[in-house]
């Protein structure tokens, strides 16, 4: 119950800070993405499309029979797509693009958020250096984790659907791999909010523990 | 009668009379997603969009006589995005090759509330033809053993990985032999021409025009593993259920469209290239008569047959969810649409070309820039008519002759030919070719070559 209080309390302290963060890494990663794009196919977007995601949503749940798909299929929605065309071929073939996904979006949005109040709570840790890079780095892993599952490269190879090992794929990762990793997106996108979850629970219990400590301290002096 | 209950009724009757106008002009919303970079999907795509095919046979009577419609396309590059917008109700009707198609069926039998139905074909090739792999026009690589050790990219999740692995199977080609990467048409067509790539396997018509452009050269071809590649229409079952003579009219559509090609395919292919972009040359090895592609609509037996196998290898190698054939597949409309047009449906759906007995004795073909197509019964009179327009200096747009072996057609300048005496014979790979020159004690020579043995001097 201390450790709930103590989160409640930082997270009330830090909560346009989280907000900011988490705004600032969805952006980001979109921009890591593109820049991951440009560098991989050597050549800049020429094209970009713009969707009516609010028209699209609207019209998913009033022609979807059943709530339980609704969900899904909104989730796969796309705000923007931008990407290179590549002319050579007939009249115009999409050699790559980025989709802006409002629902990964989201995701991102918050994982930054956690990831702001990891470091919030990090920078009051009061144990050793060496304890505190241990939870930076599974921060940084949970984020990676969560980070990876949620890109939204794209190109023509998708014949089938379009997934996030795609992403990956386009930046090198070998198809047996990608194959291989492909069916582990939710298990990774889970594993990776619960290490962030796990980790900010410990820093919050660390922090209760040494504040209890110092109270006694205090009332024994 | 008082002044409220006027009201009410002048209210009431504002109602009825608006709700009336509103059912009078009922308007059907008909999206297609299509793709005009696949050649195998034309007759259910673009030749329909462009020649309006599909306004001529919408119901205008009975249910349907106060209706209007709104017919709109939507192109895309692959099928997975097709999907992806039917289900979000965007698109009514999708177009696509098997691979993708047997995706769309699965990924709506996951849902709860949603299903597509598969209604109709497009065209086929019986032994898989369509697909292939290429190497770069100067590689020393002509036979897929060569590819062992090698790196091979294909758009991982197509008809032409399915096609490449089974291939790699048939030939004792284990995994680890070769590099597989993950590579889309263009980048693939690209990597072939700058050599960057040592093989790359693709779908209609990348392989051909890789060929046509001279970076690429074919060592197989998809006829080799003996599974048809096919392409089909899937409509949402919703739709279909509401509106079952729009999908009829929409079948009746893509079986005209068929007919209009075999009618003149020289003037449909050059039509098409404006359409598309794609180079009608390219197009015209498709859909020529002896071309890779039999356009008929009939849901044949095999093609269940073949489409459960390409479900079999995408289970085996990607997590997609099962599909229920027999929900999915239905001839009641293709069915309707036959009878409404008077075409003997079971006559279709009973024969099946194969190009190995069908194009046997077909002519080969010359296309003049200015003069159109000729066509030549003999490979030699084909040859003296070469050597004939070659010193008039006739621009060519290309020529077409036939694989010895399997009856595929194909570029007079890419295949192999072989000089045995006075007979001449021309093969897709070097392998064939070179096996036939010593079995008849002949020689491997080049289309240049063959055609010099003809031209007169003075």
């Amino acid at each position: 119950m201390a450790v709930l209080t103590t989160l409640w309390q930082d997270f009330q302290a830090s909560w346009r800070r989280m907000v900011f963060f988490g705004l600032v890494f969805a952006l980001l990663f979109q921009i890591f993405m593109m820049i991951a794009l440009i560098v991989r196919f050597q050549n800049f977007p020429n094209y970009v499309t713009f969707y009516d995601w609010f028209g699209s949503a609207i019209h998913i749940v009033k022609s979807t029979p059943s709530l339980r798909d609704v969900g899904p299929i909104i989730w796969e929605e796309w705000l923007i797509e931008i990407g290179y065309m590549n002319y050579d071929y007939g009249s115009g073939i999409s050699e790559w693009s980025l989709n802006v996904v409002p629902s990964r979006l989201f995701v991102l949005f918050i994982l930054g958020a956690c990831v702001s109040l990891c470091l919030t709570l990090l920078k009051r840790d009061v144990c050793g250096a060496g304890a505190s890079n241990t939870m930076r780095a599974t921060t940084g892993l949970g984020a990676l984790m969560v980070a990876m599952t949620n890109a939204t490269m794209s190109w023509v190879v998708c014949c089938a659907t379009p997934s996030w090992v795609v992403g990956l794929a386009m930046l090198g990762l070998g198809v047996s791999t990608s194959l291989a990793l492909e069916t582990m997106g939710p298990l990774l996108t889970y594993g990776g909010f619960g290490l962030l979850a796990v980790t900010i629970l410990f820093l919050a219990w660390q922090k209760t523990r040494a504040q209890a400590l110092s109270n006694m301290r205090f009332a024994n002096a | 009668m008082t002044m409220n209950q006027n009201l009410k009724t002048a209210l009431l009757g504002s109602v009825m009379m608006a709700a009336g106008t509103f059912a009078s002009a009922e308007t059907i919303e008909i999206a297609i997603g299509h793709q005009s970079m696949c050649t195998d999907t034309y007759t259910a795509g673009i030749v329909i969009k462009e020649l309006g095919l599909l306004e001529q046979y919408l119901p205008t009577d009975g249910d349907y006589a106060d209706v209007e419609y709104e017919v709109t396309w939507a192109d895309y590059s692959s099928g997975g995005p097709i999907t992806n917008q039917m289900l979000a109700n965007k698109l009514n009707f999708g177009v696509m090759g098997d691979y993708p198609l047997i995706v769309n069926g699965a990924k709506f039998q996951e849902t709860e509330s949603l299903r597509t139905l598969y209604v109709a074909g497009t065209g086929y090739n019986l032994k898989g033809s369509g697909n292939a792999i290429v190497v770069p026009v100067e590689s020393d690589m002509y036979s897929i053993t060569d590819l062992v050790g090698a790196e091979v990219s294909t758009p991982v999740g197509s008809a032409a990985w399915g096609m490449l692995l089974k291939a790699m199977q048939d030939n004792g080609i284990p995994t680890e032999d070769y590099v597989l990467k993950n590579q889309s048409p263009a980048v693939g067509a690209a990597n072939i021409a700058a050599g960057k790539i040592d093989a790359h396997s693709d779908f209609c018509p990348w392989s051909e025009i890789m060929e046509y452009r001279g970076t690429g050269r074919k060592i197989y071809d998809g006829s080799e593993t003996g599974v048809p590649y096919l392409h089909g229409v899937v409509v949402r079952q919703d739709f279909a259920e509401e509106y079952p003579e729009v999908v009829e009219a929409f079948i009746k559509a893509v079986w005209q469209a068929g007919e209009w090609i075999r009618e003149d395919p020289m003037e449909a292919v050059t039509l098409m290239e404006g359409w598309t972009g794609v180079e009608k040359e390219v197009l015209y090895l498709y859909f020529s008569e002896g071309g890779h592609l039999t356009l008929e609509p009939s849901i044949k037996d095999e093609w269940i047959d073949a489409l459960a196998f390409n479900h079999g290898v995408l289970t085996n190698e990607r997590a997609i969810p099962p599909l229920d054939f027999d929900a999915w597949i239905t001839e009641d409309y293709i069915r309707a649409a036959y009878e409404d047009l008077g075409v003997d449906y079971e006559a279709d759906k009973a024969s099946i070309v194969d190009p190995v007995a069908a194009n046997e004795g077909l002519p080969m073909e010359i296309w003049h820039a200015r003069d159109g197509i000729s066509s030549y019964e003999t490979l030699p009179d084909f040859l003296t008519a070469m050597a004939e327009m070659q010193a008039t200096g006739a621009l060519l747009n290309s020529t077409y002759v036939y694989d010895s072996e399997t009856g595929l057609k194909l570029f007079g300048k890419t295949a192999f030919w072989v000089k045995a005496g006075e007979e001449y014979a021309t093969f897709l790979r070097l392998g064939e070719a070179e096996a036939f020159a010593e079995a008849n004690g002949g020689a491997v020579i080049s289309f240049d070559e063959a055609i010099s043995d003809f031209v007169i001097e003075g």
